[in-house]
């Protein structure tokens, strides 16, 4: 049921992809609940629809029916234009493959996100310092990323999720692409966000240590929460 | 950091496919350059023709010759101020140290109408005394090495035989189109020789230089009038009208290079939209990453565009260096030292320069468009999924 602090509510969702003529329903009345501050992980087999769920909550994609709130907005309704200025104001996104540019440095990619606001130049430069302390990376601020390691580009990755400030953070498989030890470094740093931060984290992975860390797991198959 | 640093970044991330295509518009801007400077400077002559001057011909053409008297009658109309007359004379170099030059037969007012090609006065005074004597431009004594006081043996297309001539004079041009190539003799030594049996007492064209508030038109229409009764008739035209009448002939083979100079635009443009397109491809995973953190797809359009524009600008000022040093500062010379009939002044002229510029500025914004619009509309999902 949703509560008052819900900041993600899901009722009766559907999302059904097109193969030619051929429709595959990947999520079927799906309802969810995430209240703000939690830290969930959601695992599940390979097609089992993580990725869309994850896509819908960030505000990448519409559902087929039913309705998706997040942090107060109804993305059911809103326009591409509208869901793109929605986003850069409230989701913090980790990939996992780091998706940094580059061409641009550590902090040049941690303030690409500001650019869309009205900040300054010197107000920008405060935040991008401010999130990679709070990484741990404020001494690679001029590096570029072929000059980090995997899991330093993973964290500069998280610096620039977090320097807009967003309400919610979505990861997706955040350690698909590192050793444990730097896995469980961006892990550590995940888990501080939410306890120190009160940043939520909506998780996708199939990583079960990482499932570990989030204070929710769940479980989807076959388009269903179990 | 702006927006703009992510698409001057982008320029140098495959560097040899960027100086490549770079050099690819530069030389394109290069060769439209050459080939607009043939059809400029051709009409140049033309175009830098003297306002006060006017040419008359046979109505019929150009090769049928006009009664001695007329050149008096021409001088005996008000608002005239001088007026010349003169016969092809078809000079050839038998030694054919210079592939073709002109050579007429003038009397002796030519050089007051024509005062753009200043001789020596005391060479003049000489020309003027002296039958068999000629003037020469300063290229054309130089391709000779002749001096005033040579002899000069010149044959012709049109009158067989030696001609044995005088070097008297050297003539210097006033203006950057005079033809710096020509020969003048004496219209009355041609006229005397028996060579010339034919053609004599007549003239080939008369060019009359009009007063200062004489309107060419009106001036035109007085002198034709004249003769208008008369067994040869006349066309009067202005001396703009009147060199253009001999590059009309060109005038198919200079549209024709307008087109290719185009078509080697057109080209450059589908090479940068071959290079740009391939560059989208690559980073269509980040495109996503951008759309996914809020960019909105004008933005991405935006860097697309910007790259594709900065390839042809520099690739546009890379190609103006090049014009300049290769055709202002290196062929264009040689070809008014070697080729001074055709060419008096062979330089690309800003206009043109600006002009290729502008239109790789344009093809590169036009080579941008399509792979802007391919990427702005992909699906943020799809895009973010791609990895090649």
């Amino acid at each position: 049921m949703a509560t008052e602090d819900s900041i993600v509510t899901l009722k009766n969702v559907t999302k059904t992809f097109y193969r030619g003529k051929e429709p595959i329903k990947v999520l079927e009345g799906l309802d969810l609940d995430v209240p703000t501050g939690s830290f969930e992980a959601l695992m599940g087999p390979s097609g089992s629809g993580k990725s869309t769920l994850l896509n819908l909550i960030a505000g990448l994609d519409r559902p087929t029916s039913g309705d998706v709130m997040v942090a107060g907005a109804n993305l059911s309704r809103m326009s591409d234009g509208q869901l793109a200025k929605w986003r850069s104001q409230t989701i913090g996104f980790v990939f996992q493959s780091f998706n940094l540019i580059p061409v641009l440095t550590a902090a040049q990619n941690v303030e690409l996100p500001l650019l869309l606001t009205d900040l300054g130049s010197a107000d920008r430069k405060k935040r991008v310092a401010t999130a990679l302390r709070v990484v741990g990376l404020e001494d690679r601020m001029d590096h570029y990323p072929r000059q980090l390691s995997g899991g330093q580009e993973q964290r500069v990755a998280i610096a620039r999720a977090i320097v807009n400030d967003p309400k919610i953070i979505v990861a997706d498989e955040p350690t698909g692409d590192l050793d444990r030890k730097s896995a469980d470094d961006v892990l550590t740093l995940m888990d501080k966000l939410n306890k120190e931060l009160g940043k939520t984290i909506f998780m996708v992975t199939h990583d079960p240590a990482a499932a570990e860390k989030a204070s929710v797991q769940r479980k989807l198959d076959k388009g269903a929460l179990q | 950091m702006n927006l703009a640093t992510y698409a001057r970044r982008n320029l140098f991330r495959r560097r040899g496919r960027t100086i490549l295509t770079v050099l690819a518009v530069a030389v394109a801007v290069l060769i439209f350059s050459a080939i607009r400077t043939v059809g400029v400077t051709f009409n140049a002559a033309a175009d830098d023709a003297m306002s006060d001057r006017l040419a008359t011909r046979h109505k019929v053409s150009i090769t049928m010759q006009l009664p001695r008297r007329y050149i008096d009658e021409v001088r005996a109309i008000p608002g005239v101020t001088g007026a010349t007359a003169a016969n092809w004379f078809g000079a050839k170099d038998p030694k054919e140290r210079i592939p073709f030059f002109a050579g007429f037969a003038a009397d002796d007012k030519w050089f007051d109408v024509f005062d753009d090609m200043k001789v020596d006065p005391a060479q003049l005074a000489e020309w003027k005394t002296t039958p068999s004597g000629v003037i020469l431009g300063d290229i054309l004594a130089k391709t000779f090495g002749v001096k005033p006081g040579d002899r000069l043996t010149i044959t012709s297309d049109i009158y067989p035989g030696d001609w044995e001539f005088k070097v008297v004079g050297i003539y210097m041009p006033q203006r950057r189109t005079v033809d710096r190539n020509s020969l003048i003799l004496h219209w009355e030594y041609l006229n005397n020789d028996p060579r010339a049996e034919l053609t004599k007492d007549q003239i080939g064209w008369v060019m009359t230089r009009i007063g200062g508030g004489v309107k060419s038109a009106d001036m035109s229409r007085t002198i034709d009038k004249i003769f208008d009764e008369r067994d040869d008739q006349t066309v009067t035209m202005s001396e703009r009208a009147f060199n253009l009448s001999f590059i009309g002939a060109f005038a198919a083979v200079l549209t024709a290079f307008d087109l290719v100079s185009i078509v080697i635009l057109l080209i450059m443009m589908l090479i940068l939209a071959n290079t740009i397109a391939m560059s989208v491809r690559e980073r269509t995973n980040e495109y996503g990453v951008l759309r996914a953190i809020g960019f909105p797809p004008r933005h991405i359009v935006g860097f697309i565009l910007a790259e594709s524009l900065l390839v042809a600008f520099v690739g546009g000022l890379v190609g103006i260096g090049l014009v300049q040093v290769l055709i202002n500062m290196g062929i264009g010379p040689f070809i008014e030292a070697n080729m001074a009939s055709m060419f008096p002044y062979f330089r690309t002229p800003p206009s043109v320069m600006l002009t290729a510029l502008g239109l790789a500025l344009a093809l590169g914004l036009l080579a941008g468009v399509l792979p802007a619009r391919g990427a702005s509309r992909l699906r943020v999902t799809d895009a973010l999924r791609r990895t090649d």
